[in-house]
């Protein structure tokens, strides 16, 4: 087993080893992720690419959380993982938001736990309320709020509890086009300004060449590292440049032979 | 256009309706009176009213009318509120743990369908006819429809949600006050609605049965005294506050759950 174990890199901060999940279903077992190896660097913009829906979500649940493993470790900071750690940020799918709370009690919500007093908290939170655009709503409810913004609180309550690292798992599936590329660039503003690690899930490929600084491209069910590319395009990045272009047939391609579905 | 749609396009114009359907009943009601042997057996409207107002200065019975509600609201507001506060814990409990679930529901499912005022004798016979009793009975009208909702609620927590604590760092011990509590709210108002209504109406049975005051005794006396007309002002009091009730209850609703979408 150690012969397969990657080159070590200095700044490292999440190591997944040899990790697999088989869930129980019905009819037996269902394998979805399968011996993945990989090494997450400090303050990287690390992008999990695949069509169709198998493992890049259930490979976030793993590093939130949410799931457990079948098999393999995962290790943040050279120490293993505890269930729900500290240091583990997420930003989800759909908003998730918590109903009953405004969006000041959304954002606050984590220090507010870990027992951080409320003047303390309150101006934490509202740091990251103003770093997300919605100076003005801190009181309105997530029901009065537009996608796109429920969106924004989710990213600021994920920010204000101070993780190392933010899961986030095609968190803006669910908008519409043009609210999606506004988001993309406010998550990549927010990124370079707070500096923190990024772990994005998306099956949108330029999504995924628009933010990552590196592709990592899964393969369909059970999900293993297929191949993985380091973006060094300058940023912000123009999706329509020859190289971008050239990339993103690329790995359209890629993906198309081998799963035979059209990205 | 049809007229429906024309008047509920202006509230104003479903005011004017209304009264004017409100005229129109009392219109009736005054000619059966007057033109058929309806007003042998029943007061017609200027009696009626003469006497509603009446009763508020001279008392009926021991009471004028305003005590005889008062009497009754304060029975329904103490049976009412231990029946609220123990359906709620009982349906968190039921809702949140599976165990206590386990344990208590197949009891609570035999005792469910008995309606409150199914107890009236069994009340009587541990209790003794006074205050308790009627406390008593109100308690079990309502209390199944608390325990009911509640539990629902408790239940229908988004484990998305409970998930989406744990990553933010709530523990365990946090996640009923933070999340399952919250999430109920709507669901114990829907209790505490319904539970109101059957509660009043369980005051007015207990009343008839065990009291010698309050808005259900004055219906009753109505009938053995033969005076139809307090009989008649009893049950436009008892419309009325239920009415009220379910208004205030209502507005408080409207003002603690602003974050529902049903409410705004």
């Amino acid at each position: 087993m150690d012969s397969t174990k990657p080159l070590e890199h200095d700044d490292t901060i999440i190591k997944l080893e040899h990790i697999s999940k088989t869930f129980i279903v019905e009819d037996g077992e269902a394998r979805v992720i399968e011996q993945i190896d990989l090494e997450i660097r400090e303050n990287e913009f690390l992008v999990i690419f695949g069509a169709g829906q198998c493992g890049k979500t259930t490979l976030l649940k793993i590093l939130s959380g949410l799931e457990s493993l079948t098999e393999g470790k995962v290790y943040i900071d050279g120490k293993a993982k505890s269930r729900f750690d500290p240091r583990v940020g997420m930003v989800y799918q759909t908003t998730a938001l918590f109903p009953w709370l405004t969006v000041m009690g959304n954002v606050e919500f984590g220090p507010k736990t870990r027992g951080m007093g409320k003047r303390e908290r309150q101006k934490k939170a509202q740091y990251y309320i103003d770093l997300v655009g919605l100076t003005g709503y801190e009181r309105h409810f997530p029901s009065m709020l537009s996608g796109g913004m429920c969106q924004r609180v989710g990213i600021a309550r994920a920010y204000c509890n101070d993780p190392e690292i933010i899961l986030m798992d095609e968190p803006f599936g669910h908008l519409d086009a043009q609210t999606r590329y506004m988001m993309e660039e406010e998550v990549e503003k927010i990124w370079d300004r707070e500096k923190r690690t990024v772990v994005f899930v998306t099956n949108n490929i330029e999504e995924a060449l628009y933010l990552a600084d590196r592709i990592i491209i899964l393969t369909e069910c059970p999900s293993t590292v297929l191949k993985e590319y380091q973006i060094d395009f300058p940023r912000p990045r123009s999706l329509v440049s020859p190289e971008f272009l050239a990339l993103r047939e690329e790995i359209s391609a890629l993906v198309e032979l081998r799963e035979g579905v059209v990205v | 256009m049809t007229v429906r749609q024309w008047i509920s396009d202006d509230t104003k114009e479903t005011w004017i309706y209304g009264i004017l359907g409100f005229l129109l009943f009392l219109m009736v009601w005054q000619m059966a009176c007057v033109f058929t042997d309806f007003g042998t057996i029943f007061p017609s409207p200027g009696v009626s009213i003469r006497t509603f107002f009446m009763a508020f200065i001279e008392p009926i019975g021991r009471y004028t009318l305003l005590g005889h509600i008062s009497i009754s609201l304060k029975r329904v507001l103490i049976g009412y509120g231990l029946s609220s506060v123990a359906g709620i814990i009982i349906g968190l409990l039921m809702g949140y743990s599976k165990m206590a679930h386990a344990i208590i529901y197949p009891i609570f499912c035999i005792v469910r369908p008995i309606p409150g005022i199914a107890w009236i004798p069994l009340a009587i016979l541990w209790i003794g006819i006074g205050e308790s009793t009627i406390y008593f009975i109100i308690f079990m009208g309502g209390f199944s429809q608390m325990v009911m909702n509640t539990m629902d609620g408790a239940q229908h927590i988004s484990p998305e949600l409970v998930g989406v604590a744990k990553v933010l760092g709530a523990k365990e011990n946090q996640i009923f006050r933070k999340i399952v509590l919250p999430s109920s709210v709507p669901y114990i108002f829907t209790g505490l609605q319904t539970s109101l209504s059957t509660s009043w109406m369980a005051v007015l049975a207990a009343e008839m049965i065990t009291a010698r005051e309050g808005a259900g005794w004055l219906i009753l006396s109505g009938m053995q005294t033969g005076r139809i007309e307090n009989n008649v002002i009893g049950m436009i009091s008892i419309g009325a506050v239920g009415l009220l009730l379910a208004a205030l209850l209502r507005e408080t609703e409207r003002r603690l759950c602003i974050w529902t979408v049903r409410s705004r």
